[in-house]
């Protein structure tokens, strides 16, 4: 059986005028498979992710995503970004509709459901990060970790091929980290596709299949868990794991 | 460029018709500009019609001569820069012909000969001679005001210009000025209506200036109607006729007895307020027309331009700020007086001072509206926009279906209080003549110099409108964030 390639990133770099903040990164993830990219603050692992879907720019190197190269323009990157999902640090739910509204916005509005259809999909995906009873809720009404499950059953309504955290659990009371880990475990277990920025080491090691190390805007190391947290070769590295479990 | 296309479109939908009615009249009709507050040369009467010297001579030159007069009350120093900007064809508003004038307009024969006289309060200042180390009062622009300017270094005494008899008349009273210049009949209506000043006891006349109606150079014809019409009143009597009915014999008494006639007797505030009621009704209207109007083409403007401001392009940006940069800059005095005397001049067609005022109120409260419209947007946590367009939604459904609704609650309060701005702000468009609330209050005072009374009206009534215009945005609000 052959895979897909759902992400390559060949040498891309991004610049602030003299400051590199990307300094050739290259970067494959292939279908069904869950990578998760640790490092400490400022390292760019959230800016290499964002580019994935087009919300950071490049300033050279090719991005291309279920085919299409989206560091060039012409790129139609609505259509993009259909086909990947995001979930943020801060959740980004839209304050002002219920929790119906936000799951059921981008479908209807871009004309791939109906509007019964689309409450349906929207059940369906707050019983997998289950929160059923929530569906006509106001965001303000919802704690930190009903949030952001409700925004990963936003982003799983448009039933994209990849999932993209962006630090998903950094926001959150240390109670609430456990249910929003435990609906991403599930949809590992599920075979989907995901790209995860984390501080959560034990998440890391349980659900990767492969796991990156970034530091000062470059890719230093990258192996299975085993690779990486048993067997560290990089000295940032081993400063970094030795940092971070010691806390 | 759409938006200002769109802007022109407006305009000219609206004036073009204005157009058609005064090219095709039957009897050749002319626009004569005229002042609201010179009496007894050009002001209103309590009927609230333009009358005075000047606009019954030549109502009955035109009655005469066969064309037909449109007045526009403009104010002295609008009426001036109408002609000037080709916006009417004459003025008559016991202008005094100078050559400096002749440069610029042609002038009939001299109408009037005037006189500057001296007011004081103080009747122990009888002359010039008294003057010398004190400050006198001046109205601008006048004969008058040439001649205390010419006399000061002489005399010794220094020259405070006004923008309105009124005002000069009230710094003597106050006591920050001693004296003040102004043609007699125009100081003799005033005392005779109660302007507790008296005619210097030994101020010697200077040499008579004389008024004439000023014509824009082109209209040569209309001047030798005029003039052949006002040989025509001389000789029949009508002229004399008609000076006597504004200032009897000339006399101080004699004026006073003309000047009663028409000026309101009940001069209580409620008394006052009934005989003006219809006066101050018509400027309200005005006053409402021009806020609704402008609130809702600047709200319109002020919406695009704003969201020009956030699109994710560099042009449209510089765009937007640099509408919101220059019209938020501009007084909305200069910008009301440059679209309508400086602009028609530019393109040679005139421009009607409601289409000015509601164009000036559309770029000054536009602008306001622009920036709060797009800081409301920036108000907006960048996330949400992220979030929106990760799903795949276009930038324009995000603003539409996101960002927006959120924004515009942020915005609601900048709104009411831009509303409430315009409503004040369409006093300032009395500088072109515009019949509001604030103008009206001017041309009543300018005829019965009961400045406290009048102005406390009009304060009360803009006190009113704006606490009523508070009320419905306040249930508005709340009907939005239910």
């Amino acid at each position: 059986m052959t895979t897909t390639t759902r992400v390559q990133m060949k040498d891309v770099h991004k610049r602030y005028g003299d400051n590199e903040v990307i300094k050739g990164v290259d970067l494959t993830v292939q279908d069904n498979e869950v990578v998760v990219m640790i490092g400490p603050s400022g390292a760019g692992k959230s800016t290499v992710l964002r580019m994935i879907n087009g919300l950071e720019t490049t300033t050279s190197g090719d991005v291309v995503v279920d085919g299409e190269n989206i560091a060039q323009s012409g790129v139609d990157m609505n259509k993009v970004r259909q086909n990947i999902g995001m979930v943020f640090q801060h959740f980004n739910l839209f304050p002002n509709m219920s929790v119906l509204q936000n799951i059921t916005l981008a479908p209807t509005e871009l004309g791939l459901m109906s509007k019964e259809q689309a409450e349906k999909e929207a059940r369906d995906m707050l019983e997998i990060v289950g929160l059923t009873d929530k569906i006509d809720a106001m965001p303000a009404q919802l704690s930190g970790g009903q949030k952001q499950r409700v925004a990963i059953a936003r982003a799983l309504a448009m039933h994209p091929d990849t999932m993209l955290f962006d630090e998903p659990t950094s926001a959150l009371d240390p109670e609430m980290v456990g249910d929003v880990l435990g609906v991403m475990r599930k949809l590992a277990k599920e075979g989907m596709t995901m790209v995860i920025v984390t501080h959560e080491m034990g998440f890391a090691k349980e659900v990767a299949d492969r796991v990156i190390f970034f530091g000062d805007g470059q890719i230093l190391e990258q192996g299975t868990p085993d690779q990486i947290f048993n067997h560290p070769t990089h000295d940032r590295l081993q400063t970094f794991l030795k940092q971070v479990l010691e806390a | 460029m759409w938006l200002l296309a769109t802007l022109v479109a407006f305009v000219v939908a609206w004036w073009v018709p204005q157009q058609e009615q005064s090219v095709h009249a039957a009897e050749q009709t002319y626009t004569f500009g005229t002042d609201t507050t010179f009496s007894p040369f050009a002001f209103t009467n309590k009927q609230n019609q333009s009358v005075g010297i000047d606009i019954d001579l030549l109502n009955a030159i035109a009655k005469r001569e066969g064309f037909k007069i449109e007045w526009k009350q403009l104010g002295f120093d609008g009426a001036v820069q109408a002609l000037q900007a080709k916006q009417i064809d004459a003025v008559a508003a016991g202008m005094s012909i100078t050559d400096e004038r002749k440069k610029t307009f042609l002038f009939s024969h001299p109408y009037y000969k005037s006189g500057t006289y001296m007011a004081v309060k103080d009747t122990s200042i009888k002359s010039l001679k008294d003057l010398k180390g004190k400050k006198v009062a001046v109205k601008t622009g006048t004969t008058a005001a040439d001649y205390a300017n010419s006399m000061k270094k002489k005399y010794g005494f220094s020259v405070v210009t006004f923008d309105s008899d009124d005002n000069m008349y009230q710094d003597v009273l106050t006591g920050n000025t001693v004296a003040c210049f102004e043609d007699k009949p125009v100081m003799q209506y005033a005392i005779a209506n109660g302007v507790k000043l008296k005619l210097a006891s030994d101020f010697k006349e200077p040499d008579a200036g004389t008024y004439g109606f000023a014509f824009q150079k082109s209209e040569g014809e209309l001047v030798k109607k005029v003039n052949a019409g006002l040989k025509a009143l001389k000789a029949n009597g009508q002229y004399a006729k008609i000076v006597a009915k504004y200032v009897g014999n000339g006399s101080q008494k004699s004026q006073a007895k003309q000047t009663a006639k028409q000026t309101e007797s009940d001069r209580s505030f409620f008394g006052l307020l009934r005989a003006n009621a219809g006066t101050l009704t018509s400027g309200l209207g005005k006053t409402l027309e021009l806020t609704v109007v402008g609130i809702v083409c600047a709200t319109i403007v002020g919406i695009l331009v704003g969201l020009l401001g956030v699109l994710p392009n560099k042009f449209a940006q510089g765009a937007a700020n640099t509408f919101i940069y220059v019209f938020r800059g501009l007084p909305l005095m200069v910008l009301a007086l440059f679209i309508y005397t400086g602009v028609p001049t530019l393109i040679g067609t005139k421009v009607p001072a409601f289409i000015a005022g509601i164009i000036t109120l559309t770029l000054n409260e536009g602008a306001y509206t622009a920036a709060f419209v797009k800081g409301g947007i920036k108000a907006v946590d960048v996330g949400q926009m992220e979030a929106a367009r990760s799903l795949g939604l276009t930038w324009g459904k995000t603003m539409k279906r996101v960002v927006l609704p959120q924004g515009i609650r942020i915005m609601i309060p900048s709104f009411i209080n831009q509303f409430i701005i315009t409503l004040k702000d369409t006093s300032i468009l009395s500088v072109i003549g515009l019949l509001e609330l604030t103008q009206t209050g001017k041309i009543i005072v300018a005829r019965n110099m009961e400045g406290f009374k009048i102005w406390t009206m009009v304060a009360l009534i803009y006190v009113i409108i704006i606490t009523l215009l508070t009320w419905l945005s306040n249930w508005v609000q709340k009907k939005v964030r239910a």
